[in-house]
């Protein structure tokens, strides 16, 4: 079993190194810092934020980092919303659940909050409005956002 | 081990050489694929037809080039050649001569040139007891088409030819005069502009008909050819493989007659009903063709740019050979109309579906569902055509986005194929359509993109730094939309954000020089709007709707009661629509972009 899984890996990385055209279209995904900037935009709901993720199918994968980037990120970043969304889909690790201060030059700090605003990607599952209930399907990485006619 | 190989190797009579092995194998190959594919039964027995596979009007083999390699070998009856098709049939009066024939040029390379024009050239015959009848010769004419052979005598061509002036070397192009891509093109009476498809009517051009042309109009009037005496000539000058794209002259601009006198070379006219039924017209030199009713209204008529055409065999209407065109000139003769058309073909007449007035939206219901059926239903259908002819970002947008530091979140409302989602690296960009088959296609191109309406963005109030809507929000049918959707768009930004919105200018001419939009409808179009394969509209995302050039569509679109642009034309009125002409092959896809049920 451990052969099999090391082997398999090695591919993985053989493909991803040496033919990156391929990795186009293993990438079907919703990223965390996506869900950040989403809200409910159902009619009459004011508490709309943050959407319930629900994931079924994840994938984490390597991008580069850069922590000009992320730093500048942050400020934007409602980090409580972040933060519930990682817990949700298990994907915390040691990410503080408050921003340290001066996080600017903490590369380590950076460093995770890149992999869960920019590595963690949720493939299928759901977003769900706070205050209706409302789900909005993610699938193939795409969530649908469209609402109904009785719902604008 | 030097165990025998297997008997049949091993006997020498009915071994054959590699190359005859080789033949025979074609040869079955042959048969097999006539049964299959064109149902003719080859016979084992020796017959005297034969059916010579490679041999046909789609490798380009000449009818003559058969008939002199054929006739040596035995009584030659005839050759029946098929449009279209890779094989000929070849009838000798006696089995013995095609016996002959087939011993001769089965399996064999021609020699060329001696032999036959093309080099590497194999026939692969096979004995066949009947030669098919072919029933695709001897159409009957679209309904209102008549021909009239030998209408002027070669002197009178002559003297025609003379009052036009065109000698042989090239001379400077008066006004009325212009060389377009495919041919030589002159006009009397009035001009006629490929621009619109129309002439200006109030704008005669000086001297109307020239007096050299009333003989042959006198003659048209008084054998009862037209009732209309013509006031308007266009005359185009076609070098061989120059053709004219398929049209239907438009309604509004002229009246029912349409008539077209060829001189020099012959060519094919070939007629297309919306059916997709085809009738190939052979114009001699000399004749009159006069196109009225249904042949005017509905079919189009156009001529297929290439050197050579398939004709019958003179004299035996069943069997069809291949003409070399020559220089050939036309006279195209029409009647201005005054009027708007009232033919009963309103699904190719301009003026009808012009008739049904702008009836806008009166509800936010019948707007959504407006929008529905002629913006998102073409998107979902067109996506990935769309997609293949949107590549190249335009640079003010690009040069809008490149001001944004790292670190920045900019939103693409409408974002398409997501051409702008990668326009600059060091920024976070979230892009989202309409379209579920654009998201798609933006997904695959691992972009960050969601599906929403621009309407109603679910993104937090003032989270984004910058936002773009490019080519989107013309799509949306009243004035209140269009305001909803540039507001919802302001709601996204931070304090101090920039958004940019481009739409599209009802003006496509500023200080009297015309955008690339007009321009580009003499490069890429030289006549006819309906043309599929040369109206990709390039940026015009206005209210599309599919044309599939069928008539249902059009009038799908007259249901609408909005009237329909005529691509690379200006825009008539405020609120049209736009036809998305889909290039012949693109395939529609079938999807539908729904919300999700909550």
């Amino acid at each position: 079993m451990h052969r099999a899984t090391s082997t398999g890996q090695r591919l993985y990385f053989r493909v991803a190194k040496n033919v990156g055209c391929m990795l186009l279209s293993f990438r079907t995904t919703m990223r965390l810092l996506t869900h950040n900037m989403l809200t409910s935009h159902v009619k009459g709901v004011t508490n709309g934020y943050p959407l319930k993720l629900q994931a079924e199918n994840i994938k984490v994968m390597s991008v580069d980092f850069n922590p000009e980037f992320v730093a500048r990120m942050i400020p934007k970043l409602e980090w409580q919303a972040l933060v519930q969304a990682a817990e949700s889909i298990g994907h915390l690790g040691d990410l503080p659940r408050e921003l340290v201060p001066e996080y600017e030059s903490n590369e380590e700090f950076l460093k995770m909050a890149h992999h869960v605003l920019m590595e963690v990607e949720v493939i299928e599952g759901n977003l769900e409005c706070p205050e209706t209930g409302r789900k909005f399907p993610i699938k193939n990485g795409i969530p649908n956002m469209l609402l109904n006619e009785d719902e604008v | 081990m030097a165990a025998p190989m297997n008997q049949e190797s091993g006997d020498v009579k009915t071994k054959l050489s590699k190359s005859e092995r080789k033949a025979q194998k074609k040869q079955i190959k042959a048969r097999q694929t006539l049964l299959r594919h064109e149902g003719i039964n080859t016979s084992r027995e020796v017959t005297k037809h034969l059916v010579v596979a490679n041999a046909g009007m789609s490798n380009g083999v000449h009818r003559e080039e058969l008939w002199r390699l054929f006739e040596t070998h035995g009584d030659l009856l005839d050759i029946v050649m098929v449009t279209g098709k890779p094989y000929a049939f070849v009838s000798y009066n006696d089995d013995q001569s095609a016996a002959a024939a087939f011993a001769v040029f089965n399996g064999r390379m021609l020699k060329s040139p001696q032999e036959l024009q093309q080099p590497n050239v194999t026939f692969y015959l096979n004995y066949i007891d009947e030669v098919p009848s072919q029933r695709a010769a001897g159409l009957d004419l679209p309904p209102g088409l008549r021909l009239v052979e030998d209408f002027i005598s070669p002197a009178c061509a002559a003297r025609l030819m003379e009052g036009l002036g065109w000698s042989n070397e090239q001379q400077q192009h008066t006004d009325a005069e212009q060389a377009l891509r495919h041919r030589r093109v002159k006009h009397y009476g009035y001009e006629f502009r490929y621009d619109n498809n129309n002439v200006d009517k109030d704008k005669p051009l000086p001297g109307g008909l020239p007096d050299w042309c009333s003989p042959v109009i006198d003659k048209m009037m008084s054998e009862g050819h037209i009732k209309h005496r013509p006031d308007q000539i266009t005359v185009n000058q076609y070098q061989p493989g120059q053709g004219i794209p398929p049209h239907v002259d438009t309604h509004s601009a002229f009246e029912d007659e349409i008539s077209s006198l060829s001189l020099g070379g012959q060519t094919v006219m070939d007629f297309k009903h919306p059916s997709g039924k085809r009738v190939p017209v052979v114009l001699p030199a000399r004749s009159l063709l006069v196109m009225s009713g249904e042949a005017r209204y509905l079919w189009t008529h156009g001529i297929i740019p290439r050197k050579m055409d398939p004709v019958p065999v003179q004299g035996q209407e069943e069997s069809m050979t291949l003409a070399r065109r020559e220089v050939r000139t036309s006279f195209t003769l029409r009647k201005i109309r005054h009027t708007p058309c009232d033919c009963k073909y309103p699904s190719q007449c301009d003026s009808q579906l012009q008739k049904t007035g702008a009836s806008l939206p009166r509800s936010e219901g019948e707007a959504a569902q407006l929008e529905q059926q002629h913006v998102h239903q073409v998107y979902e259908d067109i996506a990935s055509h769309f997609s293949s002819t949107r590549h190249s970002p335009w640079p003010r947008v690009v040069d809008f986005l490149k001001t944004q530091p790292i670190g920045a979140l900019v939103v693409d409302v409408g974002c398409g194929n997501g051409k702008y989602l990668g326009a600059n690296k060091d920024v976070y960009s979230l892009g989202n359509d309409r379209s579920c088959g654009l998201a798609e296609i933006c997904r695959d191109r691992q972009l960050e993109v969601f599906v929403c309406d621009a309407l109603s963005v679910p993104i937090r109030t003032g989270a984004v730094d910058a936002a773009i809507s490019i080519a989107v929000i013309h799509h949306f049918c009243t004035q209140e939309r269009r305001l909803k959707a540039v507001k919802e768009l302001a709601r996204l930004l931070k304090p101090g954000g920039k958004a940019l919105i481009y739409v599209w200018a009802f003006e496509q001419e500023y200080k009297n020089v015309k955008s690339n939009y007009l321009k580009d409808s003499k490069e890429h179009q030289n006549d006819d709007v309906r043309d599929k394969s040369s109206t990709i509209s390039d940026d015009i995302r206005g209210a599309t709707s599919p044309d599939s050039g069928q008539s249902d569509s059009v009038q799908e679109q007259q249901g609408a009661g909005l009237p329909v642009h005529v691509n690379r034309t200006s825009f008539k009125t405020q609120d049209m629509l736009v036809p998305w002409h889909l290039r012949d092959g693109a395939k529609k896809q079938q999807k539908d972009c729904r919300p999700a049920s909550p």
